[in-house]
């Protein structure tokens, strides 16, 4: 369970964002929806501690981030904003180095690696260094060593941006699996079908601000409109206007 | 402790596949062999006699007994033809002796009489040789005067009031160690050289490639990261530096120092306290490269901030140039300044104060430890991350 309530960031004199609470359950999927530059890369940097709010809080399973940054990341899968890799270390290797650091031991990673492997269709790229890799290859690893650690909660930030259909598929396949699994899978985007898709639950976030949240129906009629994508676009002008 | 120990694998697993930064990081120190070789065949030439000393000279005929003195030093004399001064100035001769036409007239007249020597004072490589010849036509001058007083019943001795006897009080030891005063300057300068790509790539690097989010986001302390990153670049400066060490000791062992009259010798001694003396400059070295290459805004911009540390190791060579003091044990305090004495005392075969060790040793490293909690507290700011 994710619970982030009255989330503050500026730097400068922008505001990032200026009031985001929300909760991510267990077992569902929570879609978190905006345009780029509404605050949800920063809501979610908040959340897996790297950036620290002026006010608010973020809680992982009740662990608050602030508070216990180290225990609360060890509770968190997470595929951030920077999808940087090591080109000269292989896809393996990075599963081994990220496993290291979350303190597993080497038997443990070594089933756990294959286990992602697998799952993800990496059998090709696994011994391969990640120079070269294709973007959706990339996506991939990133995806592996955010989950190598075999973590209750998964955020996700815009984890289909960029790739092709195939890869895009995959993703979405996973994140399925995931929730079947009785994970708490917490994604953003900026695609509205995808999330209309996906998610359980749905936030959207307009100029640093929660414009609404709930199922699609709800968001739906909070809009007065029949097309979620209508309702999105709607929402978020309303809020922008404010 | 885990977690040092993964970041440390990982660095130098990465550090190590980097074929191309690690051959332009290790070309320091193999070049140094063939810089010292280069330069001390250089000194050595210019010190010591060549065999066959050519000296034009205009108008020999005048001056036979001179010309005797100069053939009797091991001079060839050749005639020359031309503008003394255009030959000189361009360099086709070293130098030139014009004796005047009524050189015979004015000796035999007693009146004084001039030996022209032409040459270029701004040129290195002929000072010897002309010092050499004023020498000899200085000492001509005194055994003709000492003649001609005897000549007229007048000892020579009278003539000689005070004279100038010198003593050097340094060893042979020193005098060595004092001409190859570069490699202080040399050793420690690898340290800063052969772990400073590692440094630059694990830092800027980190943030330009754009994986120092994804690595901030695992469950550990911010200085255990800085701690494996810190030893991994430590690890790979300290193998360039004492590869470098090796091959200047090396190099100066093979050379003929011998022929400069000095005297260079080495023992197992020598070496291992050169080891203890500068181990911990790699790790000082390092950490000052961690922080830098995380406070710079790019990967180019850590690169010219890391490039200007390399020179750190010329500033106590040149302080000591200038202001030529005795060392006492406050130096040995100063991180880079105790070691650059260190080396040149060793090699130079003085004692050193027993102090002195601990002294550097733990200034250094516990700057070095300073340094990197400071780069800990850096990576734990927002805006490192915000590039």
């Amino acid at each position: 369970m994710i619970e982030v309530s009255g989330l503050k960031k500026t730097f400068g004199d922008v505001v990032a964002i200026e009031d985001v609470s929300f909760k991510a359950a267990d077992a569902r999927v929570t879609g978190l929806l905006g345009h780029n530059g509404a605050g949800k890369s920063t809501s979610l940097r908040v959340l897996y501690g790297l950036i620290q709010p002026e006010t608010g809080y973020a809680k992982i399973d009740g662990i608050d981030v602030s508070q216990d940054r180290i225990t609360a990341q060890s509770k968190l899968g997470v595929l951030p904003d920077g999808h940087g890799l090591y080109s000269r270390l292989t896809a393996r290797e990075h599963l081994q180095y990220f496993g290291r650091l979350h303190g597993l031991a080497d038997d443990r990673i070594e089933a756990r690696s294959a286990e992602l492997i697998r799952m993800l269709d990496m059998q090709g790229i696994a011994d391969r260094r990640t120079e070269g890799f294709s973007q959706g290859e990339r996506m991939k690893v990133c995806l592996a060593r955010a989950l190598i650690h075999d973590p209750r909660h998964v955020v996700l930030d815009e984890p289909t941006n960029g790739l092709d259909v195939m890869t895009t598929r995959k993703v979405r396949e996973l994140i399925a699996e995931l929730k079947t699994l009785g994970l708490c899978v917490l994604f953003s985007s900026h695609l509205m079908y995808e999330v209309a898709k996906l998610c359980d639950d749905i936030v959207i976030i307009a100029a640093g601000r929660v414009v609404a949240i709930g199922s699609p129906e709800e968001i739906r009629a909070a809009a007065g409109v029949d097309n979620l994508e209508d309702a999105f676009v709607l929402l978020s002008e309303q809020a922008a206007r404010a | 402790m885990n977690v040092v120990r993964a970041v440390l694998i990982k660095e130098l697993k990465d550090g190590l596949r980097d074929r191309r930064a690690l051959l332009s990081a290790f070309l320091f120190p193999l070049l140094a062999p063939v810089f010292i070789y280069g330069l001390m065949t250089l000194v050595i030439k210019q010190n010591t006699e060549s065999e066959d000393l050519v000296l034009p000279v205009i108008g020999q005929g005048y001056a036979p007994a001179l010309m005797r003195q100069f053939e009797e030093a091991g001079f060839t004399l050749e005639a020359f033809d031309g503008s003394p001064e255009t030959a000189v100035r361009d360099k086709t001769v070293e130098l030139v002796v014009q004796v005047p036409e009524d050189y015979q007239e004015t000796m035999a007249n007693f009146e004084p009489t001039q030996v022209l020597v032409i040459h270029d004072g701004s040129r290195n490589d002929t000072r010897t040789i002309v010092r050499k010849v004023r020498n000899l036509i200085s000492n001509y001058n005194n055994e003709l005067a000492a003649l001609r007083l005897i000549a007229r019943g007048v000892s020579p001795r009278i003539l000689q009031g005070v004279r100038a006897k010198s003593s050097d009080v340094a060893s042979d030891e020193q005098r060595a160690a004092n001409l190859l005063n570069f490699i202080p300057i040399y050793v420690l300068m690898a340290a800063f050289v052969c772990g400073l790509g590692l440094a630059i790539d694990n830092t800027a690097g980190e943030r330009e490639r754009r994986s120092l989010e994804p690595l901030l986001i695992n469950p550990v302390t911010r200085t255990a990261l800085i701690f494996g990153k810190w030893l991994a670049a430590s690890a790979l400066a300290g193998a360039g530096m004492i590869i470098t060490l090796g091959l200047c000791l090396g190099a100066m062992l093979a050379l003929p120092i011998d022929e400069l009259g000095l005297n260079f010798t080495l023992t197992a001694g020598q070496v291992l306290m050169l080891l203890v003396a500068i181990l911990p400059v790699p790790m000082f070295a390092s950490s000052l490269q961690l922080l830098l290459g995380l406070f710079a805004k790019s990967f180019k911009d850590a690169q010219s901030y890391v490039g200007i540390l390399v020179f750190i190791p010329v500033v106590p060579t040149l302080v000591m140039q200038f202001l030529p003091v005795a060392s006492s044990l406050w130096m040995y305090f100063v991180p880079i300044f105790g070691q650059s004495l260190m080396i040149k005392e060793i090699l130079g075969a003085e004692t050193i104060p027993l102090l002195a060790y601990p002294a550097a040793f733990i200034t250094t490293f516990a700057t070095s430890l300073l340094v990197c909690w400071i780069t800990g507290r850096l990576l734990s700011q927002e805006r490192v991350i915000q590039s």
